[in-house]
């Protein structure tokens, strides 16, 4: 492996078409955030331990065990030789055939992520993937490490003991050709087979425990002086043979070599090549899309509620941010949930922009009102969506932090930089399952720790777990089978899931069931119009899929306040109801309005008095008095709308002589019913960090550029004819988008920050936002241009043909 | 979306159209983990409580059967919430047992002993157990099965009790159908209640609860107790039993203020029972004066507090509470449930009026209008005295007769709170009036008079609220009552609902002052009927003389 070098992988990586850099940088998006300049930067990056690690993340088991079995192996390996090793580590579990495929299929995306690379019969690992897959396969150090730090009379006498061919090294240097031959020693099968051989069962059994891992154990005062002579102990056996080496003072570590023969010839136990299959209890996805339907329906209208409660009666926002514990058990208490299902129904009403932080309350946005006439499969997408993009844990809500202070729902501390990707996997897990099937917690977690094995599983577990209990929740699933709807919800196709809903969702009626206990019942959503007329004159009693209305004195009251009379009352409810009117409900109805308004209550700010009418007669009269809003209430009675100093000073000025009364009794004016804030737009992560294909081919196409510049090692370009092109404008932009789609050079004039005509040769990779980001071959580095101080394009063609990537794209 | 007739809400409500062709199917499938709690003409309201699903646990369903009920029946998808909620309560019914121990006589056993350590670390089941007899069970005393049970039920964890009952000192006693017949549902509610051990039947009023009280002694052919509410019925309950069944004059004592008999079937009052002399309940021995078989509760609704307690000490023996409204205005119906038994039997009042068994009853509401003086003082009236100002306004006087004498010929019962407006109307009425003070004996004869229609209006207080059995009764006219108690109302109503010999109607006047707490109370006081399909129909005391009310 010594002699693989960074070259070797750089002249590969050069070697790729266009595409499969495209490819390359869109699955490993890292690499060309800053663009590197060329292609050796490329490689060198990615190759360095960072970008590895985060490629090395996102392979699954499988892809990850063909890696590491290819790193494993000395030198370049050929398919055939990785498909037996593969094929012997996954006995049974699959036909050879189908092993195969699986293995081109890994190597494939190995391949493409710039992992493995090399012709099919010799793959070779990218420099530095060994260093960062230590240690593979839950193997111990090599054996040149273990026995490192041992010394040359130790190595001596092992060498002694287990090489019957060994004549004792040269004293000067044996340390470095010990460990060697040691190595070589433990690596061959026959060696191995002979140590075990002399060593009791109790080692043996000993052995068997280290195989697979965990490699090492601990040993108090592990670094003895033994032989095979004065072995006691089946761990000394062991140790005196050298298949245990001491790699401290109190541990002991298997050698790798020694595990690798152990294994026979296998690297992995059981490797399956294909994740485990989802278990759970299956049941009629029929009946779960109506179900998960039947809590889309209420999930939306949790959030409605939510809302407008917050709107009268918005709670504070606490100095920390979020919302209050008192607050959330009152929405929870409202919305008769749980105080977690409370808190996912006001994050989520957050992350949707429904609801925002303003004047230090929680308030309604003005987002709400556009969502609220929206339909409810519509309305039940947006929280969908927003709530698979979230980058916050509501499942944390109620529990306490590091510090053993509660999390509050809406707190800033509810983030969890994981939290939207693990939901976006166990989304795409639940997508993924078969109809009718209602995968278990333990499978989905089995399965996503297949998918990603080396990301810890230890924090991932409880947002998993969280992500399907709010997925049930929110209606993504239903009786924990993915509904239809869900699974479009799941891909991010909002159109789609709306579209699945929309039939599942109780349909509006225009009718309700009166009844003479002075009940109605609305069996489905009522249409909007006759809801809110009802909500009007009745109270709400029951909800769900039907609605409960009680009739009462002051409910009736309540409508004819609000300007209805019990003509309009009955006659609205005589239109709806399928039955007469109830009689109890319509003599309610007269009996309440026969007493409405008998005793009249308004508002003044001031009066005047008078005993003589005939004085107040001419204060109304002047016409200077129109001002005041004089109303008569009796002959010896004035109210005004004005203040009283205002009325005193206007009588003065019309030549009265009035003295202020003291009174007692202040306006209220009432709080404005419905609140709304701006506020910030509720932060929204990128769901994912991914690049389009666009900026893929950009970013490729820059680096080719930076590449030829780089590799003639050309001084920067001087104006080609030693002039500035102009164009007009609207040329220019063109000219641009023509380059950015050919992928093609060319020579701008630019002025510059401080004013001076400069020249440059560009490959322009897009154009967003007024500005061209392109590839600055002069400067060589991706720059940023203002369109506006382009002066001119010009082609710039001459070397496009001759790009290493378009001769490698011809070749393969 | 399916059709089903019933809706399924999130508060735990089942709403169930009664128009749908599947209504008797799903009502069928529902009645066992669900409460009728409202039964007007169009939707019925059913209610899931936990006491529902632990009660049809005991009956033998289980969870799986009570989702399917509600996802095959539902129209709208049925909330999620509801159907894990379902199963997490049915689920923790029979996790304790109380079973019978051949050395430790009672002791309460568990399949999951985090429950049982659970309950155990509670203060108030402390005293009632005894020794822990290994991990999974420990010792009850005998006399706290149904204090245990209480609190286990308090706690949420309901026991099973498989302890069973004693059988109680044998006596025969038969059914006598000469003539006449247990009628279809008075044999299944004896039978339920037999085959449940103890528990409660509800039927309406006049539906005939005392058969069903002898039927449930004829099949535990064993010496019985009765716990009647007064003297009046528990003559009307020998009367009966002496009609119904084979028992005769010498085997039947009764327990009353005047008489103290025990014999085989013994009549007690709830007054005898709670009298106290030095703060000692005096007649509790009689609980153990017997080896009774079965302990018969009439109006299980009225039971005192006292009797509860005692009740807790008889879990060993066979129990029957009778009641036509098992509304507490007390809130204790769970203390029903774990002392005297669940709800064995339950038929809502309209089917039975279809079928017959009840008379047809019409529901009147008389509105009178105060006087402008009245309305003053009425205005004036301390807030304690209002009610009894506004119910007994001279309005009512008038209206009360223009009803008495729109139904001459018919037997016409006056039914009032307060004495003085009693008195009053007793005179205007040229009527008598029975009143806490009458004696047993005059009482007796009054109703007897008016059985035998030699008397055509009577006037009554609220002794004559229940078990008062007044077969030729068609017209009760209601004045005041107990502010808003809605059972009183059922139970009023409930006086005329016996068949009538002409197979006529019954009509129920309740006459209330317009705009007063009076009308606060009665639409209050209505409601249980109304729930009960019992539509009011509405009129102006004005009216009353010019056309037919009953319209």
């Amino acid at each position: 492996m010594e002699t693989m070098t960074g070259t070797d992988f750089s002249e590969w990586l050069r070697g790729r078409s266009d595409e499969h850099l495209r490819a390359l940088v869109t699955a490993r998006p890292e690499l060309v955030t800053p663009v590197p300049a060329h292609l050796d930067g490329l490689a060198a990056r990615a190759c360095s331990p960072s970008a590895l690690g985060r490629a090395l993340d996102r392979l699954d088991r499988f892809q990850l065990a063909v890696l590491e079995t290819l790193a494993l192996r000395e030198g370049p390996s050929s398919r055939a030789a990785l498909l037996s090793m593969i094929v012997r580590a996954a006995p049974g579990t699959a036909a050879e055939e189908e092993t195969g495929a699986a293995l081109d299929a890994a190597l494939d995306t190995l391949v493409t992520r710039g992992l493995v690379y090399g012709p099919p019969d010799a793959l070779l690992p990218a420099p530095g993937v060994p260093a960062a897959l230590e240690p593979p396969a839950a193997l111990g150090p090599p054996a040149a490490e273990v026995f490192r730090h041992h010394p040359p009379e130790r190595l001596d006498v092992l060498l002694r003991d287990i090489d019957p061919a060994y004549d004792g090294g040269g004293q000067a240097d044996a340390g470095r050709p010990a460990r060697q031959r040691l190595a070589a020693l433990l690596s061959d099968p026959a060696t191995v087979a002979r140590l075990l051989e002399e060593v009791s069962p109790q080692a043996r059994a000993a052995l068997d425990e280290l195989v697979w891992g965990p490699p090492s154990g601990r040993l108090p005062s592990a670094r003895r002086e033994v032989d095979t002579a004065t072995a006691q102990s089946p761990i000394e056996q062991l140790l005196a043979r050298g298949l245990l080496g001491a790699t401290g003072e109190e541990s002991v570590a298997l050698p790798r070599e020694v595990a690798l023969v152990l294994r026979g010839g296998r690297v992995h136990r059981d490797l399956s090549p294909g994740p485990p299959a989802l278990d759970g209890p299956v049941r009629d996805q029929e009946l779960a899309d109506r179900t998960a339907a039947g809590q889309a329906f209420m999930f939306v209208r949790m959030v409605e509620e939510l809302c407008e409660l917050w709107s009268v009666d918005p709670p504070g926002v606490l100095r920390a941010g979020g919302l209050s514990v008192r607050d959330l058990r009152r929405a929870a208490q409202l919305l008769d949930l749980p105080e977690w299902a409370a808190g996912l129904v006001a994050e989520v009403a957050h992350a949707a922009g429904l609801v925002a932080a303003g004047e230090g309350e929680w308030l309604p946005t003005g987002g709400y009102d556009g969502w609220r006439i929206k339909a409810t499969e519509d309305r039940w997408a947006v929280l969908a969506a927003a709530w698979a993009a979230m980058d916050r844990a509501p499942g944390l809500i109620g529990e306490r932090d590091d510090r053993d202070r509660p999390l509050n729902a809406l707190h800033p501390d509810l983030r969890r930089s994981g939290a939207a990707q693990t939901r976006a996997r166990t989304l795409a897990v639940l997508e993924a399952a078969p109809p009718g099937l209602a995968p278990t917690p333990e499978s989905v977690l089995a399965r996503l720790a297949w998918e990603q094995p080396r990301r810890r599983s230890a924090p991932r577990e409880p947002l998993v777990r969280f992500a399907l209990r709010e997925a049930e929740h929110i209606g993504v699933t239903g009786l924990g089978v993915p509904a239809a709807h869900g699974r479009a919800a799941a891909r991010g196709d909002g159109r789609a899931a709306a579209d699945l809903l929309a039939p599942l969702l109780p349909q509006a009626v225009d009718h309700v069931l009166l009844q003479a206990d002075l009940t109605a019942v609305a069996p489905g959503p009522l249409t909007t119009d006759l809801g809110r007329r009802l909500a009007l004159t009745a109270d709400v009693e029951s909800k769900g899929g039907a609605t409960v209305y009680r009739f009462s004195e002051q409910s009736v009251r309540r409508a004819l306040d609000a300007g209805h009379s019990a003509g309009d009352l009955l006659a609205m409810l005589e239109r709806h109801s399928a039955t007469p009117v109830p009689q109890p409900l319509a003599y309610l109805v007269t009996d309440v309005a026969r007493r409405h308004g008998r005793i009249r209550v308004g508002v003044a700010s001031s009066y005047v008095r008078c005993d003589d009418p005939a004085l107040l007669d001419e204060v109304l009269a002047d016409k200077r008095a129109h001002l005041l809003r004089l109303r008569r209430l009796a002959p010896t009675v004035l109210a005004s709308k004005t203040s009283r100093a205002a009325l005193v000073d206007t009588l003065r000025a019309m030549g009265y002589a009035p003295v202020a009364e003291s009174l007692e009794g202040d306006v209220v004016v009432a709080r404005a019913d419905a609140r709304r804030t701006e506020g910030p737009p509720a932060a929204r992560a990128p769901a994912n960090p991914g690049l389009g294909p666009e900026a893929a081919a950009g970013a490729v196409r820059a680096m080719r550029a930076g590449d030829s510049a780089h590799r003639s090692r050309r001084p920067p370009a001087e104006t080609p004819e030693g002039q500035v092109p102009r164009s007009p404008s609207t040329a220019t932009i063109s000219a641009l988008e023509e380059a950015i789609r050919q992928g093609s050079r060319v020579w701008i004039g630019y002025t510059d920050s401080q004013g001076h005509a400069t020249s440059r040769i560009l490959e322009p990779a897009r154009m967003e936002g007024g500005y061209l980001t392109a590839y600055d071959e002069t400067r060589a580095t991706v720059h940023r241009f203002v369109l506006s101080r382009i002066t001119g394009v010009a082609g710039y063609d001459s070397e496009r043909s001759e790009t290493p990537g378009e001769r490698a794209a011809g070749v393969d | 979306m399916s059709d089903g007739p019933l809706i399924v809400q999130s508060d735990k409500t089942l709403l169930l159209e009664v128009d749908h062709p599947r209504a008797g199917e799903c009502r069928k499938a529902i009645a066992p983990f669900a409460e009728l709690e409202r039964a007007p003409e169009h939707v019925h309201t059913y209610r899931v409580t936990p006491l529902a699903l632990w009660n049809a646990r005991a009956a033998g369903h289980d969870a799986e059967q009570v989702v399917d009920a509600l996802i095959g029946f539902s129209r709208y998808p049925v909330p999620h919430a509801l159907l894990v909620d379902v199963a997490e309560t049915m689920a923790r019914y029979g996790r304790l047992r109380l079973e019978k121990h051949p050395v430790h006589g009672l002791v309460l056993t568990t399949s999951d002993r985090a429950v049982l350590e659970e309950v155990l670390r509670s203060k108030k089941i402390q005293p009632l157990v005894g020794d822990r007899l290994g991990a999974d069970s420990v010792a009850v005393h005998p006399s706290e099965r149904g204090n245990i049970k209480q609190t286990l039920l308090k706690l949420g964890w309901p026991a099973e009790d498989l302890a069973g009952y004693v059988d109680g000192e044998h006596h025969p006693i038969d059914l006598r159908e000469d003539g006449w017949e247990l009628r279809p549902y008075q044999k299944e509610a004896a039978d339920a209640f037999w085959h449940g051990g103890s528990g409660v039947v509800v039927l309406p009023c006049g539906a005939g609860k005392t058969i069903v009280g002898a039927a449930a002694m004829a099949h535990a052919r064993a010496t019985t107790l009765i716990l009647v509410t007064n003297t009046v019925s528990a003559h009307q309950w020998k009367q009966e039993l002496l009609r119904r069944t084979s028992l005769t004059e010498d085997e039947i004592g009764e327990y009353t203020g005047t008489k103290k008999e025990i014999r085989p079937v013994t009549i007690a009052t709830y007054q005898v029972m709670t009298t106290r002399r030095q703060g000692t309940y005096r007649h509790l021995e009689l609980f153990d004066a017997r080896d009774w078989g079965l302990v018969v509760y009439d109006e299980v609704h009225l039971l005192p507090a006292p009797i509860f307690r005692m009740t807790a000490d008889l879990q060993a023996r066979r129990r029957l509470g009778l009641t036509a409204t098992l509304v507490r205005e007390d809130g204790r119906e769970g203390d029903v449930f774990s002392l005297i038994g669940p709800k064995r039997y339950d038929a809502p009042w309209k089917e039975m009026e279809n079928q017959g068994y009840i008379a047809p009853a019409e529901c009147v509401e008389v509105r009178v209008t105060l006087r402008d003086d009245e309305r003053l003082a009425y205005a004036m009236a301390e807030s304690d005295e209002r009610y009894r100002f506004c119910s007994t306004t001279p309005a009512k006087i008038r209206v009360t007769e223009a009803l008495v004498r729109r139904h001459e010929g018919e037997q016409v019962l006056v039914i009032g709170q307060y004495i003085d407006q009693l008195d009053e109307l007793g005179e205007h009425l040229d009527a008598p009036v029975i009143k806490g003070e009458t004696k047993v004996k005059e009482r007796e004869r009054l109703f007897q008079a008016f059985r035998d229609k030699e008397i055509q209006v009577l006037v009554v207080s609220k002794v004559a609220n229940f078990s008062i059995d007044l077969p030729e009764a068609a017209v009760a006219i209601q004045v005041s009552g107990t502010f808003g108690s809605r059972q009183e109302e059922a139970q009023r109503l409930g006086r005329v609902l016996r068949p009538k010999a002409d197979g006529g109607g019954a009509l129920f006047y309740s006459v209330v002052s317009r705009d007063t707490v009076d009308q606060e109370f009665a639409a209050h006081r209505q409601r249980f009927l109304a729930e009960q399909g019992y539509a009011y129909h509405i009129i102006d005391a004005d009216d009353v003389g010019q056309e037919d009310p009953a319209r």
